[in-house]
């Protein structure tokens, strides 16, 4: 197999279309009033809003924008804006700073250096907010995960990663981009900087480490069992950085998984508890 | 492979018809809703007598749906049992022939189960056939949950000398070799394919028939299982490879489409592989298969 770019290419327009098969079908089967999520302005949000909208209609779709203080920045919230008009989503504006704040003054331990603990409360204040709206609304709340970012275990455990439904998991980063631009979102944004927004001027790739452009094609050759050696040598890339990928994807699997428990009974949920996921 | 007692023949196969009219029920399945799976078969069988069909072919697992997991210990039953014979009521009433797929409990054991796909015609069962390759790779959890078939499977009814098979055995030519020179001219294959296989089964479909000379069936379920999606695409597809009809992808659809026997000849005599059969190369093909 030769791990060239070409690899990533898909039918987008099938792929639109099994995507949104399956988000309508998720809602209708669960008798869900319609879909919940958050719109950040980054391209796998505006990505997820864009084909529920198309898979249920637009006004069926809940957008929240959940601003804060420390990270705020009008270009997201513009950029969202402009998905919600094109793709006619109900949106809502919740500044969530005040909410934060209480963390921060009520956490006894609580240190605001510590960049990554605080960011990650954001993460899952945000999740708070869409879950209270998706209870409250009889809604489902789509998540915004990419493939790249799942396999590298970059999300917060219990935040941005929580939804009922992730229609865009199965897609490296770099096919969501190209998946948004077929949908019509306009360029700029879906070819930004992707960014989970925890602290000021944080970038996924600077975080990573890497392009989302080798990183991708790494994780697909890893995806089919090829050896670090061989994606090395055909991406004409050190081993070390097909090394540290692979040991980040699975060192990060607890992430990806339901809590473990120890084997206690004849049948253990989330281990050899194998039930069908019940959307009637 | 031996003949068992799968393959019981209750039709002579005296009145056999040269051309037969199929109905390709292309629907999806709710999930561990037999009632509900059942009305829709029972619907789908009265619409294809309405349309002059013969025989009516429904998916694998159409009964109880295909990703039901653990939950295929309490849905499967025995054959006959209680589904096959509201089948055989349907198939007695409407004077129709039914293919559909259900887990199927062994009558020896409590936990024992068979992807089986089972045959009914007017006068009642003709046969069962269970699942001889089960897919437990990628998706797929098959051997978890089934025992393998020991047997191909064809049937000689009043519609002609008729194979089954079910989805995954397709990528075994030997399969439906041996289904063909069992004498089945007509091959039906009931299937729970996935989209991201679509191409392999659009291949295979053609090449099976082909290479056999014979007349393929493919139906396959539709709709999204814990989000595994099936496909559809069902299909007739000729003795020389062609499709001759074809359901719609990824949504419920219902096509009929007919079966001309005679054609075998002209199909045989231009594509002449089963003259040009080596036996000799099988006793290879076990022998080499068994040190791989």
């Amino acid at each position: 197999m030769k791990l060239t770019p070409s690899v990533l290419e898909m039918d987008f327009s099938e792929a639109q279309k099994r995507i949104c098969r399956f988000i309508k079908e998720y809602v209708e089967n669960t008798g869900a009033k319609g879909i919940m999520l958050g719109l950040s302005g980054g391209v796998d949000s505006a990505t997820i809003a864009a084909l529920s909208s198309l898979a249920v209609g637009g006004d069926n779709v809940l957008a929240l924008m959940l601003p804060e203080k420390e990270n705020f920045n009008q270009k997201d919230i513009d950029d969202a804006k402009v998905v919600a008009d094109k793709f006619k989503l109900q949106t809502q504006i919740c500044d969530i700073s005040s909410v934060l704040e209480c963390f921060y003054k009520d956490i006894p331990v609580f240190e605001s250096k510590d960049r990554l603990c605080k960011g990650n409360i954001k993460a899952r204040t945000r999740m708070i907010y869409l879950y209270y709206y998706g209870n409250k609304l009889n809604r489902i709340v789509c998540g915004s995960s990419d493939k790249s970012e799942t396999m590298m275990g970059y999300f917060t455990k219990w935040g941005d990663a929580a939804a009922d439904i992730t229609p865009i998991m199965d897609l490296y980063k770099t096919q969501v981009r190209k998946l948004a631009i077929h949908l019509g979102i306009p360029e700029e944004l879906a070819l930004k900087p992707s960014t989970p927004a925890l602290w000021p001027n944080q970038t996924a790739e600077n975080e990573l480490g890497i392009k989302y452009e080798t990183l991708d094609l790494i994780l697909y050759g890893l995806e089919r069992f090829m050896a670090t050696e061989e994606i090395a040598n055909q991406l004409i890339i050190h081993k070390s950085i097909v090394e540290k990928v692979k040991a980040r994807w699975l060192a990060n699997e607890h992430k990806r998984r339901n809590p473990i428990a120890p084997k206690m009974g004849y049948r253990t949920v989330g281990n050899d508890f194998r039930l069908p996921r019940h959307t009637y | 492979m031996i003949l068992g007692s799968q393959d019981i023949r209750i039709e002579s196969g005296n009145d056999m018809k040269d051309k037969i009219k199929l109905a390709l029920a292309q629907i999806s399945s709710k999930r561990e809703n037999k009632e509900v799976n059942l009305q829709k078969i029972e619907a789908l069988t009265f619409k294809a007598k309405e349309q002059g069909a013969d025989l009516a072919i429904f998916p694998e697992m159409s009964l109880t749906g295909y990703v039901v997991r653990d939950q295929f210990y309490e849905l499967a039953e025995t054959i006959p049992g209680p589904t096959v014979e509201k089948v055989e009521a349907l198939a007695k009433k409407t004077g129709m022939h039914v293919i559909f797929g259900m887990p199927e409990l062994s009558e020896k054991t409590r936990a024992t189960v068979f992807n089986t796909a089972v045959f009914v015609g007017p006068e009642g069962l003709i046969g069962k056939y269970r699942k001889m390759y089960l897919p437990t790779h990628s998706v797929f959890e098959e051997k978890r949950y089934f025992r393998p078939g020991y047997q191909t499977a064809a049937f000689q009814t009043d519609l002609g000398n008729i194979g089954l098979c079910i989805c995954y055995d397709l990528f075994f030519p030997e399969v439906l070799r041996l289904i063909r020179l069992k004498g089945a001219q007509l091959i039906v294959c009931i299937s729970a394919s996935p989209s991201v296989r679509r191409s392999y089964f659009e291949i295979l479909t053609c090449a099976r028939a082909l290479e056999n000379t014979a007349y393929l069936a493919y139906v396959n379920l539709v709709g999204v299982e814990d989000g595994l999606q099936f496909w559809g695409g069902s299909r007739l597809v000729s003795p020389a490879g062609e499709v001759l009809a074809k359901a719609k992808y990824d949504e419920e659809d219902f096509v009929t489409c007919e079966v001309d026997y005679s054609d075998l000849r002209t199909a045989e005599t231009f594509i002449p592989t089963l003259r040009d059969l080596r036996p000799e190369l099988f006793d290879k093909l076990k022998e080499y298969s068994e040190r791989l």
